[in-house]
This record gives structure tokens, C-alpha cells and sequence, in this order.
């Protein structure tokens, strides 16, 4: 449990910083807005502002003891005044908001002490967002809430001009990589899945996802087999191998990517920036394709590959979106 | 801890805990019910947070001994699967034993059943009793109290502040208002304050506690003990405890919106009056509207009627006892005058006009503790 | 159409279905037939009142608005059904459809009554009552009385004269030994406060008003008794209106833009203009809408129809321009509009739209209390449609005769009682 506080100190300075100012200075809002990319720690942030605003023995003025019974509670999300919201599917639903709304009007089971942590908040209706809206227009004397949301632009501006704004930065990739391997994640495969996620345990779990890893392989057959220049063979690639691995556009989506970060890392090889390669195990390989190719026709195919990527949002069909995809790939490439 | 209880009073306490215990919850900890054993006997709570039941079942009571604790301790079990297990228990004692990890064992006779147990920590801290500012009110006292009041609460969250009983102490006197915006029901009473310094309070009960607390209520005629502290009010009679949260916000000033002048004041029979009113909403119910037409004549009679494009049209003259005034013709909600009569339960009420675009009061002259206010309707 | 009409003497039908409710249920369930069969609101509940029976029950002195308690008391034998509105209303969409097969001159009054304006028509009036009255027993399984005269003063005299099942015919000369005979309470058009008026200035039978003072008439109930002594005098100029007050079920315009347009401002625009328009047609006609709709007709013709239940009935053109622009705002997808159209819905009459008072908001409407109150002096004194005209100012001539058209809706109901 200390370990994650200081964890969360490492990878949000400037986030705790000011909370913990905030929390020392006794000057809490009641509305802050916590906004970044998945896997930044806003939830875990949240949750260690809570505990600090009921921990019975706060250490230093801010860091909550862990012991007590008011963080205990937090942590497994008995306390009465505590109260957590998450989109329940796609969005906050109904009765959540109702459950809402009751809760805000009620003072505080124990104390008139409340705390309220709303994960998602972009994914709540109209309606959801007019209610909390109001209780940011009148909040109670003691209550605290803590909005979160990946997508700042979705909040509606009435409410996003009442909310302290709490920015996320993403995570430094070399930090998170940093962090794979002394989990245990080869060197060599670490700037891979720190590219996919900036959560660390999201990228463990990938690590161990027998699709992805196989999903890698797939990709790296299909450059090669680019690389000699005959579309037909990749093709027949296409039908026979990727297709029946790459089935649901969020697959194909991730097999996009994983072909991009090749042609990106053939990028870094043209301009001498190797340490930044996101397949370093294949370097060799990199080297020789890069020598192949034109810095424009990179260019281009990059541009390919991230038009085929948002052609994808369009629900177009995948396996012309690919045949399309591998004709461009193919034509141009030359021999030097 | 381990104790062995009388299983009648164990299975009525859990029964009157259980009333609190909501089948879903957000906090988990509060699908179970808590027990305590202390060296005074063992306390069954339930709660949803909203409203908390908690049951006491002393050692011994008129000289019988209820419970024999082994060891002090508390633990919280499953509310419904716990109360389904103890009726099904063959013997008149039933033994509590908690082991490690919260196991917990429940004996009687040659059953037993292993129960996994919840940690009695996490579960929610109830307001220190001592804290707070104590009165006492007889049991019926209380009951019409509520009663009286707390059918006219809004059940819209437009409002959520007016989905609650005002209630308002300053020296020893309550004053309940209840408002829904359409009606206003409003009960006085003298309360017995153990306080010298007369600190007056102002606090929102929910609406759906008080009728829970109505259910709870037994016939008994012992005082009933409240007490008030910062975001709770708890009910205390023999052996029950009913805590309920209060609402958050301020309640509008209603004293300035009950008229003190009138214009024209009937007094009426209130059964006759009532029957009246009841038929003719009968009407105006399958219309949809509910809506009555009151109309002064002379002679001290006074026009029911209601009008249903569907249906017709019913009229009913029924004789005032007196007519005092202007003349008025005036359209209501039959259903809110209903509940009013119904509230005020007297043999003779009269109503106080001051226009068929204002507010009127409902009173009885044998009972001034109690007003009941009504908005009309507007026809266009 | 007008000179046509005073020169040439009127054919009018009153047709009257003959406790409608009952012998719908009895038409639906032949079983029920010839029994005293009463529809009842809450059959459960021993204080339901009788909403409307069969004759059979009528025989034992059961009647309308009686408790249901009592009507079992009288006729133990009493079948109790629920009321099924939804059918009647439905069977009596069958029964005007039925009447406008031989001249679309139909005015319904209510759900079980309506006029006929059959001058034109060839066949014999006492004829084609006959092929009428049958067909909607043939047809419908559903018995009826039919009042035959020359204004729809007389014939609805006469389809009362004669229950079930009656063809009366009621000629102009036969009105001093069929008509003046009987006492005043039973003339349409006059309850039981107006009997009781007249009968202080001496008025009993119908006779008696036909000849009354034309001074003493007006002072006592304004223009309506003057007009009421006329009626006594068979002189009733009202037509058949076939658009008549009963027969709408919503009041809505709507209007083809210009061009396709996403600009909000010219929608909301278009909006306040069709706003403008309903809420006349609402006060030209006297009624008001209880819940409102907004269709929104995109480019590609794709059609959304929103609607919403209104706290208060209204027929204000603000209101309904907000409660409109709400729903559009709320369902306008952005994209081009080529149709906008707002409808009012689940119309209720002048007077018998409510709205519920708020504590907190009374007193705006309790501000407008004195000048209502000079208004309703006014009418006492001067009639009620005097009053009407000044504020609409557009009121058909027709049609001002809206609240006279109810009290015989009410009077027909009353009687059933009596």
C-alpha cells in the first residue's frame, strides 16, 4: 500500500503535489475534474484522495495511514459516505443516476463528511449530467467530488467550468518500460507493450496474451513476406493466415498498429534513432529494409497504413480493407 | 465470540432488523446484519443506509434470562439466508460461535450451520446517542405526528428537499410541515426536553423513513425517546432503536405562505362533507383530472360537482353548518382534500378562502394543532 | 348556401344510442343480453358509482352516478362490468362512419350522439331513419333513437321522446301539444339551477317560457334566456357542422421549408411561426392541448415524431413555442430539416382545462383573479359567447355555440338520472 503511494508520487508529481498541498493547506474543493489517459492512476489517485480526507490518522497531513478503519473501508468499498460510480456498460445508467441524485440530496451516514468519485464522467446521459450539475451549482458544505474522464471534450462545458481541472500526464514511455523490466518483461519486448498501454498491468497482461503474441508473429511474417515482392504470395498470407486471426475490428485495429511500429522503426533506422525502435530484437532486420526504401515511399506507406487505420472507424469490410492495404504496401517498393 | 439466545427472541429481533435491510445495496457490507454481544446482552442491527433498525435483546428481562454470553464480540452475517436459518432451527436455544476468519457457527440441538461471516468493522458507525440533543413524545403522539403529515411530501426529485417532513424544535415545540407544492400539511406539538438551554433545531426527514418508522412502531404507550444530531435523528423506544438520515439543504420558508385572513369560511360536517367529496371524485377519476368544483349557494348550501367529458357530470348540494362571507366558486384536487379531511379526523372541519386562485386552509375547531392547505386548481 | 338555408326548411336527424357503454358490452357479449348489466368504474370497490346501465337495470331504478352498493341493493341481480373506453370509442368511430355513408352533413355531439343534416337527401326522412336506425342494430348489434324535425333543437327533443329504439318525428305545428306541455326541467338546454331560476320569475312548463317577458328573461339569465325562449318557440338557427367541436382529437400545423436547412435559427424560427398557428387554432376552436408533438422531416424524408405530456393544459402560443423548442432541440439530429410541424394532442374543452396551483408560484396566476372575476360578471350579464367573441374575436357564429351544445351533452346525461 506505501508502495503505490510512492508510486503514484513518481509517475503524477505534479498531481499529488497539489493535492497534497491542498489537503495540508485544508483547501479542498468540492469539484475536481481529474482528466488523462487510460492507465494514468486518476482512479488510484481519487482513492488515495478519499482516504486522506477520512483517514483518522493522517500522516504528514496528507498521506492516509492505510490502517484505519476509514481506509479500510475505502479500500473495499464498504464506507457509507464513500460512494463510487461506474458506467455500468456503455453508460451510467439510469438508477445509478437516480442513486445519485437521492445521495446528493442526504447528508452523510457517519458525518456530514461525503465523498463521491464519478469514473467515466463523459459516459453520463444529459439528464445524469444536469443533476450533478446542480449539486456542483449548490454543493454541500463537506463534500467532495472527483469527476474522471479520458475524454475531456465530452464534458459538458457547464460542468468542466465548475470542476478544479487535474490534469494526467501520460506516463513516460521510458519510465514504463523501465518498470516492464524489472517485472520480469524482456528487454528486447518492452518498448512494445509500453507503446500499446500506459498502464502497467494492462501491459503485463499483454505480455501474456497468447493472441497478441501470435498476433506479433503473424505481423512480422506479413513484412517479410512484403518484402519479396510478391503479392500474390501475400495475399494468399492474407486469406489463409491473418484473417482468420485478426476477426473483430478491435483485432484488426491492434494488427494495424503492430504493422505500423515496423514501418516506424524503419523510419528510426533511416534517421539513425535506434534506441527509439519499438521491435529493437529485429534491428537487424530494420537495416536491411531500410536500405530498400525511399525516405518519401516510407512516408507514403506509413500514410497507408494510418488511412487504412481510419478507414477501420467506418465499419468498412476488413478483409477488402487489407487487400487494399497490402497492393499499396506492394507497389513501389524497390531494390536499390 | 459466543453466546446462546432464546431463538423467539432472536428470530423477532433479526425480523425487525431485516425491515432496514435492502435487497440490493451499493456497500456491500449491508446485505448482512451485525451482531453485538457485550457484557448488557446482543444487538441485531440492520440498515440500508437510509434508515438503520437496531434490536436489543438484554441478558435477562423480568427475571428471565434471554441471553448467556460466552464471549463478547460482533460479527455480521447474510441478513436474509441468517433470518431463513434460525425459523428452520429445531430447539428454543440457539448457539453463536465465531471462529477464525469469521467463520461462524449457529447450533441448535443437533443442527448446525456453518455461516461465512463478514468483518463487524466494516460496517457502518451509527451516531453517538450522547452526542446529540434528546426530547421525549408519547408513542401516539409520534404516530399522528406523522400521520398527519407525511402523505402531503413531494415524491418528485425535482425537489429532493421537499421529499421530507420539516420539522422545527424551539422550546420544547415542534412545528411538522410537509409539502408537496400542490398541498402543505402542517402538525404542532409539545415535546418533553431533557435540555435547559432550549436550542432550537431544523431539520428534513425523509418521508419514507417516517413511514417506515410508522411500521415499526408497536401499540405500546412508552414515551418515545428522539434524539437529534448532526446528520441523523434516532427514535428510541423499549429495546428499538430507529435511526434515520436527514436531508441535506434548506426547506423553504413556508410560515409566510399560509394565509391568516379569509374571505369566505364554511364549516361543514366533516363525514358528510367527506362522503361528498368522495363520491364525486369517483367521477372525476375516470376523467383523469381528479378535479372538483366547491361552489357556495344560498341558503348555507354548497355545490359539489365534478364533470368527466367521458361520463357526465355529478352534482351533490350538502347543507354547510354555516356560510360566512363572499360568495366563491372554487376547483381542487379531490384527492388532496380527501387526505386533508382524512388527516384532521374531526366531526366538524372549516375551510378558510381567500380567493379561487389562493391557497385555503382546512382546520377543525376542536383541534388548532393541526392545518392542512390546499392549492386549487386553475380552470381555463 | 346561406339564402338556400333560410328559404328551404331543414331536415335534421338527432341520432341517440341508447345506453351506449351497455350495449357495447352487450354487442360484444350477447350473453349479457337482456339482463341489467351495469358499467362501473371500480366493480371491486362497493363505492364505485354506476357510470351507465342497460334498460333492464333502469327498470329496477338503477341509475347513472349511483353507488354501486346501492344499485346491487335495488337489483341484486346486477351484472357489473368495467368500462372499456378504448372500445366505445371505437364503436363509435363505427357508428359515425356508418352515419356519413349518406351525407358527410354528420355532427357528432359526443361519444354516443350526433346530428344529421339529410335535406338533400332523396329518400324520406322517416325512410331513411328507418334503414339507419336498423343498420345499426344489423351492423353493430347496437339499438338507437332517432329524433327527425327541422333544427337540432327539435330533434333532440324528439329521439328523447321515444327510448329504445324510437322514431319521433317533431313538426314545427306540433310543438304547443307536444312540447309546451311539459315542465321546464325537461326542456335541453336547461339544468337545475336555470329551472330554479325560472321557476321564481314564474316559468313551469316549457309553455310558460315560449311566452315569457323578453325583459325579465334577460335580466334573470342574460342573452341564454332569451335564446332559450326561442328554442321553447322551435327557432334553432345552429347548423350541422360536420367540423364541430366533438370530432378533433388534435389541432397541428405544419410547413415545408423553403429550401433544406440545418440553420437553427431559421427552424426555431419556422417553429414560432407553427407555435403561432396552433395556438390560434386552439382559441378559435375553445379548446386546449394537453400534450404536444413535433414532427421533424429530414432531407432524405426520414420523419421523427416526438411528443410530450404537457404539466398543464395550454393554449398559449409561448408555451407551446418552448415546450416545441424543447422537443426539437432535444431530438434534432443536425442534420437538414425539410419539414417541421407542430401538433397539439388529447384536446380538452374551455373549462375544463386544469391547471394544478404551486405554493411557491400561485401568485402569478392569482394576479389575473380580479380581472377573471369582471369577466365571469360580464357573462352572467351579457351571455357567455358575448364574452367569448370579445376575447377570440374570431369566433365563427357557428360555432359560438359551443356551451350550449355541452349543457346538452350534460342535460342528456342528467336526464338519465332523473
Amino acid at each position: 500500500m506505501k508502495d503505490s503511494l510512492e508510486q503514484l508520487e513518481i509517475i503524477q508529481p505534479l498531481v499529488m503535489k497539489r493535492l497534497k498541498q491542498a489537503l495540508i493547506k485544508k483547501r479542498v474543493s468540492h469539484a475536481y475534474l481529474f482528466e488523462g489517459l487510460k492507465g494514468t492512476g486518476k482512479k488510484d489517485v481519487a482513492k488515495f484522495f478519499a482516504k486522506s480526507l477520512f483517514c483518522e490518522q493522517v500522516i504528514d497531513g496528507y498521506k492516509p495511514c492505510n490502517q484505519c478503519i476509514q481506509c479500510q473501508r475505502i479500500e473495499s468499498g464498504n464506507h457509507p459516505d464513500v460512494h463510487v460510480i461506474e458506467p455500468d456498460g456503455a453508460s451510467i445508467k439510469k438508477d445509478q443516476i437516480l442513486y445519485l441524485q437521492q445521495e446528493f440530496s442526504k447528508k452523510g451516514m457517519e458525518s456530514n463528511h461525503k465523498f463521491y468519485m464519478i469514473v467515466d464522467a463523459d459516459k453520463m446521459t444529459g439528464k445524469a449530467a444536469n443533476s450533478l450539475l446542480k449539486f456542483l451549482e449548490e454543493p454541500n458544505a463537506q463534500t467532495t467530488a472527483v469527476l474522471i474522464t479520458e475524454r475531456v471534450q465530452k464534458i459538458l462545458p457547464t460542468i468542466y467550468s465548475r470542476c478544479q481541472h487535474v490534469p494526467f500526464s501520460p506516463l513516460p514511455k521510458k519510465k514504463l518500460e523501465q518498470q516492464l523490466i524489472e517485472k520480469g518483461i524482456k528487454k528486447e519486448k518492452a518498448p512494445l507493450f509500453a507503446k500499446l498501454t500506459n498502464n502497467i498491468d494492462e501491459a503485463l497482461s499483454i505480455s501474456e496474451d497468447d493472441w497478441f503474441l501470435q498476433a506479433e508473429k503473424i505481423v512480422l511474417k506479413l513484412y517479410e513476406i512484403l518484402s519479396k515482392q510478391k503479392l500474390e504470395d501475400s495475399l494468399i498470407y492474407l486469406h489463409t493466415t491473418w484473417n482468420p486471426h485478426f476477426k473483430t475490428r478491435e483485432q484488426l485495429e491492434k494488427g494495424l498498429d503492430l504493422l505500423l511500429f515496423i514501418y516506424e522503426d524503419l523510419m528510426f533506422v533511416q534517421i539513425g534513432y535506434e534506441k527509439e525502435l519499438t521491435y529493437p530484437d529485429s534491428l537487424q532486420l530494420w537495416r536491411q529494409g531500410a536500405l530498400q526504401i525511399s525516405k518519401d515511399l516510407l512516408l507514403k506507406k506509413i500514410s497507408f497504413i494510418l488511412e487504412a487505420k481510419r478507414r477501420l472507424q467506418s465499419n468498412v469490410n476488413g478483409t477488402l480493407l487489407m487487400e487494399q492495404l497490402l497492393i499499396n504496401l506492394q507497389e513501389g517498393f524497390t531494390f536499390v | 465470540m459466543k453466546f446462546y439466545i432464546k431463538k423467539e427472541r432472536l428470530i423477532k429481533s433479526v425480523q425487525d432488523a431485516l425491515k432496514a435491510v435492502a435487497v440490493r445495496t451499493t456497500i456491500p457490507i449491508l446485505v448482512g446484519i451485525k451482531f453485538d454481544a457485550d457484557d448488557r446482552g446482543v444487538t441485531v442491527t440492520g440498515s440500508d443506509s437510509d434508515i438503520t433498525i437496531q434490536s436489543f435483546i438484554p441478558k435477562e428481562e423480568d427475571g428471565e434470562e434471554l441471553v448467556e454470553i460466552v464471549e463478547p464480540g460482533s460479527i455480521v452475517l447474510q441478513a436474509r439466508f441468517f433470518s431463513e436459518v434460525i425459523k428452520k432451527l429445531p430447539e428454543l436455544i440457539v448457539e453463536i460461535t465465531v471462529e477464525d476468519q469469521f467463520k461462524t457457527i449457529v447450533r441448535s440441538g443437533n443442527a448446525e450451520y456453518i455461516i461465512l461471516g463478514l468483518d463487524a468493522e466494516e460496517y457502518p458507525r451509527l451516531p453517538i446517542i450522547e452526542d446529540g440533543d434528546h426530547f421525549s413524545i408519547p408513542n401516539d403522539l409520534l404516530k399522528s405526528i406523522i400521520k398527519q403529515t407525511v402523505f402531503a411530501v413531494s415524491t418528485s426529485e425535482t425537489r429532493p428537499i421537499l421529499t421530507g417532513v420539516h420539522w422545527m424544535i424551539e422550546d420544547s415545540q415542534l412545528t411538522a410541515v410537509a409539502t408537496d407544492s400542490h398541498r402543505l400539511a402542517m402538525k404542532q406539538a409539545t415535546l418533553q426536553s431533557e435540555e435547559r438551554n432550549g436550542k432550537s433545531h431544523s431539520i428534513v426527514i425523509p418521508g419514507k423513513s417516517l413511514n417506515e418508522l410508522l411500521k415499526v412502531l408497536d401499540e405500546s404507550n412508552e414515551p418515545i425517546q428522539m434524539t437529534i444530531t448532526n446528520n441523523q435523528i434516532l427514535f428510541r423506544a423499549k429495546n428499538l432503536l430507529f435511526f434515520s438520515r436527514l436531508l441535506e439543504g434548506k426547506y423553504p420558508d413556508t410560515s409566510k405562505l399560509i394565509p391568516t385572513d379569509s374571505k369566505t369560511i364554511v364549516k361543514l360536517n366533516a363525514k358528510e362533507y367527506l362522503e361528498a367529496v368522495d363520491r364525486a371524485s369517483l367521477l372525476a377519476r375516470e376523467g383523469k383530472t381528479n378535479v372538483i368544483k366547491f361552489t357556495t349557494m344560498d341558503d348555507d348550501m354548497i355545490e359539489i360537482s365534478s364533470y368527466s367529458p367521458e361520463i357526465g357530470k355529478v352534482v351533490e348540494n350538502v347543507k354547510s353548518i354555516s356560510t360566512e362571507g363572499e360568495e366563491i366558486k372554487i376547483s381542487f384536487n379531490a384527492k388532496y382534500m380527501i387526505d386533508a379531511l382524512r388527516a384532521i379526523d374531526g366531526t366538524e372541519i372549516s375551510i378558510y378562502f381567500t380567493g379561487t386562485m389562493r391557497p385555503f386552509i382546512i382546520r377543525t375547531d376542536y383541534d388548532d394543532s393541526i392545518l392542512q392547505l390546499l392549492l386549487p386548481v386553475r380552470t381555463f | 348556401m346561406k339564402t338556400k338555408q333560410e328559404r328551404k326548411p331543414r331536415i335534421i336527424f338527432h341520432v341517440d344510442m341508447n345506453s351506449f357503454y351497455a350495449s357495447v358490452e352487450m354487442a360484444k357479449n350477447p350473453e349479457l343480453k337482456g339482463k341489467p348489466l351495469a358499467i362501473c368504474g371500480n366493480p371491486e370497490q362497493r363505492k364505485g358509482i354506476i357510470v351507465t346501465c342497460s334498460y333492464e337495470a333502469r327498470k329496477y331504478g338503477v341509475k347513472t352516478t349511483m353507488p354501486l352498493w346501492e344499485a346491487k341493493r335495488i337489483c341484486p341481480k346486477l351484472i357489473v362490468r368495467r368500462p372499456n373506453f378504448d372500445l366505445y370509442r371505437k364503436t363509435s368511430r363505427q357508428m359515425f362512419d356508418l352515419l356519413r355513408e349518406y351525407t358527410p352533413m354528420v355532427e357528432p355531439v359526443s361519444i354516443d350522439e350526433g346530428y344529421m343534416d339529410v335535406t338533400e337527401q332523396s329518400i324520406h326522412p322517416l325512410q331513411l331513419a328507418k334503414i339507419i336506425q336498423s343498420r345499426l342494430l344489423h351492423d353493430l348489434d347496437l339499438p338507437s333513437s332517432i329524433g327527425i324535425a327541422p333544427n337540432k333543437f327539435l330533434a333532440k327533443t324528439a329521439s328523447n321522446m321515444k327510448k329504445p329504439m324510437g322514431i319521433t318525428l317533431l313538426r314545427k305545428r306540433e310543438i304547443p301539444t307536444k312540447l309546451w306541455p311539459l315542465p321546464i326541467e325537461q326542456m335541453h338546454g336547461i339544468g337545475m339551477k336555470t329551472a330554479e331560476k325560472l321557476r321564481t320569475i314564474g316559468v313551469f312548463t316549457i309553455k310558460d317560457l315560449a311566452q315569457a317577458n323578453d325583459i325579465q328573461l334577460k335580466s334573470l339569465l342574460g342573452i341564454n334566456g332569451i335564446r332559450l325562449k326561442e328554442r321553447a318557440n322551435g327557432i334553432d338557427p345552429r347548423i350541422v357542422d360536420p367540423d364541430s367541436i366533438y370530432d378533433y382529437k388534435s389541432v397541428g400545423n405544419s410547413t415545408t421549408l423553403r429550401e433544406d436547412t440545418t440553420s437553427e435559427e431559421e427552424l426555431l424560427s419556422t417553429l414560432r411561426m407553427l407555435a403561432d398557428k396552433v395556438s390560434a387554432r386552439l382559441k378559435n376552436k375553445s379548446v386546449f392541448a394537453s400534450s404536444l408533438s413535433v414532427m421533424i422531416r429530414y432531407h432524405d424524408w426520414k420523419t421523427h415524431t416526438r411528443s410530450k405530456k404537457l404539466e398543464n393544459p395550454t393554449q398559449n402560443r409561448e408555451e407551446i413555442f418552448q415546450e416545441a423548442k424543447k422537443l426539437f432541440t432535444k431530438h434534432w439530429t443536425k442534420k437538414p430539416v425539410r419539414l417541421l410541424g407542430i401538433t397539439g394532442n388529447e384536446l380538452v374543452d374551455q373549462g375544463h382545462a386544469y391547471k394544478q396551483l404551486d405554493l411557491f408560484s400561485y401568485e402569478k396566476d392569482a394576479e389575473e383573479e380580479p380581472l377573471l372575476q369582471t369577466l365571469e360578471q360580464l357573462k352572467e350579464k351579457f351571455g357567455e359567447n358575448a364574452i367569448q367573441k370579445g376575447i377570440t374575436g374570431q369566433k365563427k357564429d357557428n360555432l359560438a355555440n359551443t356551451s350550449f351544445s355541452k349543457d346538452f351533452l350534460l342535460d342528456s346525461v342528467k336526464r338519465e338520472r332523473d
